[in-house]
């Protein structure tokens, strides 16, 4: 895996060789100095997703199974299971989705573009910092590696109180940079980072198209070609004047390098999945990873989600996986599936998904996708992320680790909406840790428990449905 | 090969000498017949199952990387030298997908197959697999199979279903156990022929285009891909092309047998090697080294040799060209002997080479006259380039294709495309600045900001959804096929639907996503580029419909192709050229081909040049910067009325007499003024004016001093296409200012008769002196400042002919022009260079021969002239380059 080292040493060794008042690194290091200064820490909460969730079956195993890469972080973890999540079912769409799009909003989908209701994230986040986040700071951040993409539930985890997405979805390591360092926000408006990310995004597919006519494949002579290299380059050269970093100076950190997986359209050709070398897609969730606890241990971002893949993907995974010094599968879906196209995808190993067999390649993946997510949250828990009441980030924020439907049977929504792995941090001594709890109780109610325990009144559902209280989970 | 061969070598009998097409089964060879070769023009893969042993089947055709097959089941196989029996079960299939075989079929719109086979089972039904290109029993490119005793081919098309259904069968009966000869072709128009032993038995339409061709698709031989539907009997030789074998090609392959040797490459030989070593060796050399003493202007010991009547004829000393026979040729004798040329620098080794090498080869000469302006500087480049839209095809092309008037925003962020070889739309020099980028991008913007995206949107999908799961890949594809000129692939449609995914992540509306992806689109290298594919195999290829269609309308109109010229590529009727030129007919008849052919005289005639006009104040003291104006509206207004309202041949441009002028402009011309804007003038009545030569636009290009030496050149160049070398390095080009006593005319004839000048200046400061009368801006006077009279008398020396021809006054000079064979060739060259956007090489000397004469034929005209040049394999064909 190549592992760009990415850390808040690093990035306050850069700043220090910087020149002094430069608006963005001087900000950054008098907000870490503030939040220093104070005994209390701020109200934080992210929520961390997986595609293709766990079968309820194996979440039984506790950390002797799949879940065996969070053991380290057992004890900063309260595991859920049996989350009745049964009201997320919309008709006519399978558990992969809504089961998604419910998960820590406890409402179905709206649409495809728009969830049922607000996420837990955002609902503290409007509590807590009604009149914004301190200026400068990014309000939410919401990264990720995916590649399915069709309906946005699969993969935007933060959304808005009016069920709309509440931010724009960086999807690439050097976007999600340069969402967080590379330009400041001025709070709650938001409206010109976006269009210049809408705007990226339009120059993105441009690159690619013009990529193509340069490529091995392209239907041009070599004379033709040369020109239309000519035409990319000088695209390059706009991109970079165009949307460079602003602010920065030398000896800052640079833009990460160009990730080597798909995005955009070119990630998800027709649901039909895509080949994935499992190196490749370590290294671009690594390096989200890094940026994404980057972002938070310098005080830039206290609200959003990071995905790991989305809802129902769809990929044809290669590669050796490995943990703690032991091969633990060699990854060839096609191969073992002994089918190409979508038939050929690691999500097929959730359809046939059988707890009376082995499983074997399915608790690869999902063993796998737990060490990313276990990766990520212990960064959070590292030297560099203890805070001023000696806990560390991820003990003093709410970091609720969602999924979505584990058993691609498909046949029980019940089962399957109720089956949906859930965990959550003690958010500062809010909620028990160290447990794997079987809760027994709907999903809105557990949320409603988890807002009530940071003191927000606003309570996601239906207004006029009464609440009952998950005592079991607090702390 | 052999072996099996004699065995049915009794077959052959003399019958085929008598009647070919009569054949049933085919007959012994003569020994003239057996030694011809097969022909493989358009040849992409070729088994002759050549080895007796091992597992492989090597691709013989020689094309690209070779498809091999591999028999899976050799138990189930007989090998014998030049056969391949099958016996048992088997496949025989290539490694790979057949990708370069398919893609190469896809592109051409056409394919052959031919095999030599002698079946051993008439109970084989199926149909069984012999060929196929195919994925599984229900999914297929192509297949030629048997069923009972029929042969029958399934054709994928855009119009038969993925099976190839419904499916080109012989009539029953024939198929035999013996050895036979079997051919499909199926050609661009759909035609579709089976031949059996060179018999045609089938002649059929199988409609529809093969851009459903599926290149993942594996080649087999025996059997289906899935096993499950095997043939008996025995291959003698398999090959597919990417062309519709003609008859007559089917015939010489029948002839040539199952055993002969495959030559002339895959490239389809437009003209054979002979012409085309005429054409890139040796006319160049001939222009170099001997036209100086024997063209048709000095013809020095009676000997002309740039034209191909007069060079084999020969001179006094009889003829010089034995063709054949180097040996016997005086041409060759001489240089060998280092007596030609006399003078200047001697033939390189490598140059006498090519001449002998010619005559021993047969002397072929192929063309009437070889024009010298060809080789004036080698044989030119035809370097391959993709062209970027000009910046009036861009504003017309967002015009057209999404309804927003962008020209002043256009003109203001573009640079302007610069003039390369006379032209601006010259495609190598169509290159891409940082400007370029940050004006696509900003104008995509705007253009989108103009548009109401929903009503756009609305022509293309009904549905509003996002999702890329529901209708936006397919939204996508539908306008995209509008915006792109041509249909999407996969590819294209995950980039541009991403789009939509993207912004509906970002909390956007479907009108969002539209506007973002069509500005995305704008700025997309489809959009600002003509794509064509160049990827071939080294040779001339048919352009597929598509391509076709965006090359016709940006001839004819400088912008896209319109829906119905889209529907007839999607159709696949631009394969047939009868419907080629019914589409030409009526996209003439639409104001947007007058509009372009505008371009075309502003182009031709740098009419770009009268902006920059600032002639000396003092001298002209009542010149207006409207003149400059109006003289260009004048030529353009006078264009119209000759080409399009008159409908006269082209080359009437040089002395119509009449022309149109504002007040301004008619009073500056001497004329009777009349009306307020600009009006049509008869100027029969007029003898120094009428014709293009004799408008202001053209007249000021010598500068306020009325240079001969500019104006000659001018002539020259634009409008007889001749040649002449530069200046001698340091020579003092300040032109010699007029003086009492001396006029330009004395000082160019000063110029014609100095040892050191006149070799050169005679060919063209004459081609001026009709233009003496005119000042430096186009005012027709009798003397000039210093009081010297002046003259319209010379005479003209046309390139390539041997005598001048005098005039007495302009007029003259103007009908001369007109009336001129190479003024009116030198008008098909730069039309068709314009049309094609790229300088025209030695190479294209014979086709444009063709237009020429096609042009001519019916009429000269504008019109005649691009219908001529879009029907040409000018047009319908494009080089390719061989894959790396």
């Amino acid at each position: 895996m190549k592992k760009t080292n990415i850390s808040r040493r690093t990035m306050l060794k850069g700043v220090g060789a910087a020149t002094i008042g430069l608006p963005l690194l001087e900000e950054m290091l008098v907000s870490t100095a503030s939040a220093a200064a104070k005994t209390d820490v701020p109200v934080r909460a992210f929520n961390v997703f997986f595609g293709l969730g766990i079968p309820s079956p194996l979440q039984t195993e506790g950390f002797d199974g799949v879940l065996e890469p969070l053991k380290p972080l057992g004890d900063k973890l309260l595991i859920m299971r049996n989350v009745d999540q049964v009201r997320c079912d919309e008709s006519g769409i399978n558990a992969h989705y809504d089961g998604a799009a419910g998960a820590f909003t406890a409402e179905p989908p709206d649409g495809e573009a728009k969830s049922g209701g607000p996420s837990i994230d955002q609902v503290i986040r409007e509590s807590h910092y009604p009149k914004g986040l301190p200026k400068g700071m990014v309000s939410t951040l919401i990264g990720g590696t995916f590649f399915r993409r069709s309906r946005v539930g699969r993969y935007v985890h933060s959304y808005n109180m009016n069920g709309t997405v509440a931010a724009t979805i960086q999807e690439k390591p050097r976007d999600l940079f340069d969402r967080v360092f590379g330009y400041i926000s001025l709070g709650g408006d938001d409206t010109d980072v976006r269009r210049r990310r809408l705007k990226r995004s339009v120059l993105d597919s441009v690159v690619d198209d013009y990529k193509f006519y340069t490529g091995a494949n392209s239907p041009l002579g070599a004379a033709s070609k040369s020109r239309v290299a000519d035409h990319l380059d000088r695209i390059r050269e706009f991109e970079q004047r165009a949307f460079a970093l602003k602010n920065t100076a030398e000896g800052a950190p640079g833009l990460p390098p160009r990730s080597n997986v798909a995005h955009g359209g070119q990630a998800d050709p027709g649901g039909e999945g895509i080949d994935m070398k499992l190196e490749d897609l370590r290294t671009e969730w690594r390096l989200m990873a890094d940026l994404y606890a980057l972002a938070i241990q310098m005080d830039r971002v206290r609200f959003g989600s990071l995905t790991f893949l989305a809802a129902g993907e769809r990929l044809r995974v290669t590669g050796d996986y490995k943990y703690d010094g032991r091969l633990i599968y060699k990854f060839n879906d096609e191969k073992d599936l002994r089918k190409s196209g979508s038939g050929g995808c690691s999500h097929e190993w959730w359809h046939q998904f059988n707890e009376k067999k082995k499983n074997e390649q399915l608790r690869a993946h999902a063993h796998m996708k737990m060490q990313e997510v276990a990766y990520f949250l212990s960064r959070l828990d590292d030297a560099d992320s203890k805070e001023a009441n000696g806990k560390s980030i991820l003990e003093n924020s709410l970091i609720t680790i969602s999924t979505e439907s584990g058993d691609g049977r498909h046949n029980d929504v019940k089962r399957e909406l109720s089956g949906i792995f859930h965990a959550i941090t003690g958010a500062n001594d809010r909620f028990k840790t160290g447990q794997i709890m079987d809760i027994g109780a709907e999903g809105l109610d557990v949320y409603n428990t988890m807002l009530g325990a940071f003191g927000t009144k606003k309570r996601m559902g239906p207004e006029d449905r009464e609440s009952n209280r998950i005592e079991k989970i607090l702390a | 090969m052999n072996q099996t061969f004699t065995k049915f070598g009794k077959l052959y009998s003399l019958i085929f000498t008598v009647a070919v097409l009569a054949l049933q089964t085919p007959t012994r060879l003569t020994a003239q017949e057996k030694s011809a070769t097969r022909g493989a023009a358009g040849l992409q893969v070729l088994y002759d199952f050549s080895e007796q042993k091992g597992n492989i089947i090597h691709d013989r055709s020689g094309v690209g990387a070779p498809l091999n097959l591999k028999i899976e089941n050799e138990k189930g196989v007989r090998r014998t030298h030049g056969a391949l029996q099958i016996t048992g079960k088997t496949l025989i299939l290539t490694d790979k997908a057949a990708s370069r075989l398919s893609e190469a079929i896809k592109r051409s719109g056409e394919v052959s197959i031919e095999a030599w086979v002698t079946p051993s089972d008439l109970g084989l039904s199926g149909p069984a697999r012999m060929v196929t290109i195919s994925k599984d029993s229900s999914q297929r490119n192509i297949t030629l199979g048997q069923d009972k005793d029929k042969f029958d081919v399934r054709l994928r098309t855009t119009k038969t279903t993925t099976n190839g259904t419904p499916s080109t069968s012989t009539p029953s009966k024939a198929v035999k156990k013996k050895l036979t000869h079997l051919v499909y072709t199926r050609q661009r128009s759909g035609q579709a022929r089976l031949y059996v032993n060179g018999k045609r038995t089938v002649d059929k339409k199988v409609a529809g285009t093969l851009e459903n061709w599926n290149p993942t698709f594996r080649l087999a031989l025996g059997n289906e891909l899935s096993k499950d539907r095997p043939w008996k009997g025995t291959f003698h030789l398999v090959a597919v092309y990417s062309r519709a074998l003609t008859p007559k090609q089917v015939q010489v392959n029948f002839r040539a047998g199952p055993d002969a040797k495959t030559t002339g490459g895959p490239a389809i030989a437009s003209k054979s090697p002979q012409e085309e070593f005429f054409e890139t060796k040796v006319a160049e050399v001939l222009v170099n080294h001997c036209f100086e003493c024997h063209d048709s202007a000095s013809k020095k010991g009676k000997l002309d040799l740039s034209r191909k009547l007069t060079a084999l004829a020969g001179g006094e000393s009889g003829k010089v060209i034995v063709p054949g026979k180097s040996s016997e040729s005086l041409l060759w004798e001489q240089i060998t002997s280092g007596d030609m040329p006399p003078a200047g620098t001697p033939l390189t080794d490598k140059e006498k080479s090519i001449l002998k090498k010619w005559i021993d080869t047969g002397a072929v000469y192929s063309t009437e006259r070889i024009d010298p302006v060809l080789y004036a500087h080698g044989v030119g480049d035809s370097t391959l380039w993709v062209q970027r839209l000009t910046v009036p095809e861009y504003i017309e092309t967002v015009r057209s294709t999404v309804g927003v008037d962008i020209e002043k925003e256009a003109r203001a962020l573009l640079p302007p495309d610069l003039r390369a070889d006379g032209f601006s739309n010259t495609a190598y020099n169509l290159n891409v600045d940082l400007k370029h980028v940050n004006a696509y991008s900003q104008l995509a913007e705007k253009i989108v900001s103009k548009m109401d995206v929903l009503k756009f949107a609305a022509r293309f999908s009904k549905s509003k959804k996002l999702s890329t799961d529901d209708t936006m890949r397919e939204f996508v594809e539908s306008m995209g096929a509008w915006i792109f000129r041509g249909p999407l692939d996969g590819r294209e449609e995950r980039t541009y639907s991403g789009i939509a995914t993207t912004v509906a992540s970002a909390g956007g509306d479907y009108e969002e996503a539209v506007s973002f992806i069509i500005e995305a689109m704008l700025q997309s290298p489809r959009f600002i580029y003509r794509i064509e594919s160049q990827q071939g195999d080294g040779s001339q290829w048919p352009v597929d419909g598509y391509e076709l269609a965006s090359r016709m309308s940006y001839i004819i109109w400088g912008g896209p192709p319109d829906q119905k010229l889209l529907n007839a590529a999607k159709a696949g009727d631009l394969y047939d050229l009868e419907n080629v030129e019914k589409q030409i007919q009526r996209m003439l008849e639409d104001p947007r081909a007058i509009e372009h052919s505008t371009m075309f005289i502003t182009e031709w005639l740098n009419l770009g040049q009268l902006d920059d006009l600032s002639p000396s104040a003092k001298r002209f003291p009542n010149w207006e910067a409207a003149l400059a104006d109006d003289m260009r509206e004048e030529t353009l207004a006078f264009f119209k009325d000759v080409v399009w309202d008159q409908k006269r041949p082209l080359a009437d441009l040089m002395n119509a007499q009449v022309t149109y002028a504002t007040p301004r402009l008619a009073k500056h011309y001497g004329l009777k003024p009349k009306g307020e804007g600009l009006e049509r003038y008869d100027v029969s009545s007029v003898p120094f004016r009428g014709g293009l030569m004799t408008q202001g636009s053209i007249l000021t290009v010598g500068g306020d001093d009325a240079s001969m030496v500019t104006r000659g050149l001018y002539v020259l160049h634009g409008v007889l296409r001749g040649t002449v070398n530069d200046p001698p390095p340091g020579l003092d080009t300040t032109p010699v200012p007029s003086k009492p006593g001396l006029s330009h005319r004395g000082s160019a004839e000063k110029r014609i008769s100095n040892v050191s000048c006149g070799g050169c200046h005679k060919k063209f400061e004459p081609l001026a002196f009709g233009l003496e009368k005119f000042d430096g801006l186009g005012t027709f006077r009798n003397n000039d400042e210093h009081g010297n009279v002046l003259r319209e008398d010379g005479e003209i020396l046309f390139p390539g002919e041997a005598k001048p021809v005098k005039y007495a006054t302009s007029a003259e000079l103007m009908n001369l022009l007109a009336g001129s064979e190479r003024v009116q060739k030198s008008l098909t060259w730069k039309v068709t260079q314009f049309a094609l956007g790229r300088p025209l090489v030695a190479a294209d000397a014979q086709t444009i021969e063709k237009i020429h004469k096609s042009a001519q034929k019916e009429g000269g005209t504008y019109a005649a002239l691009i219908t001529s040049i879009v029907m040409s394999d000018l047009v319908q064909m494009t080089k390719t380059e061989q894959a790396e």
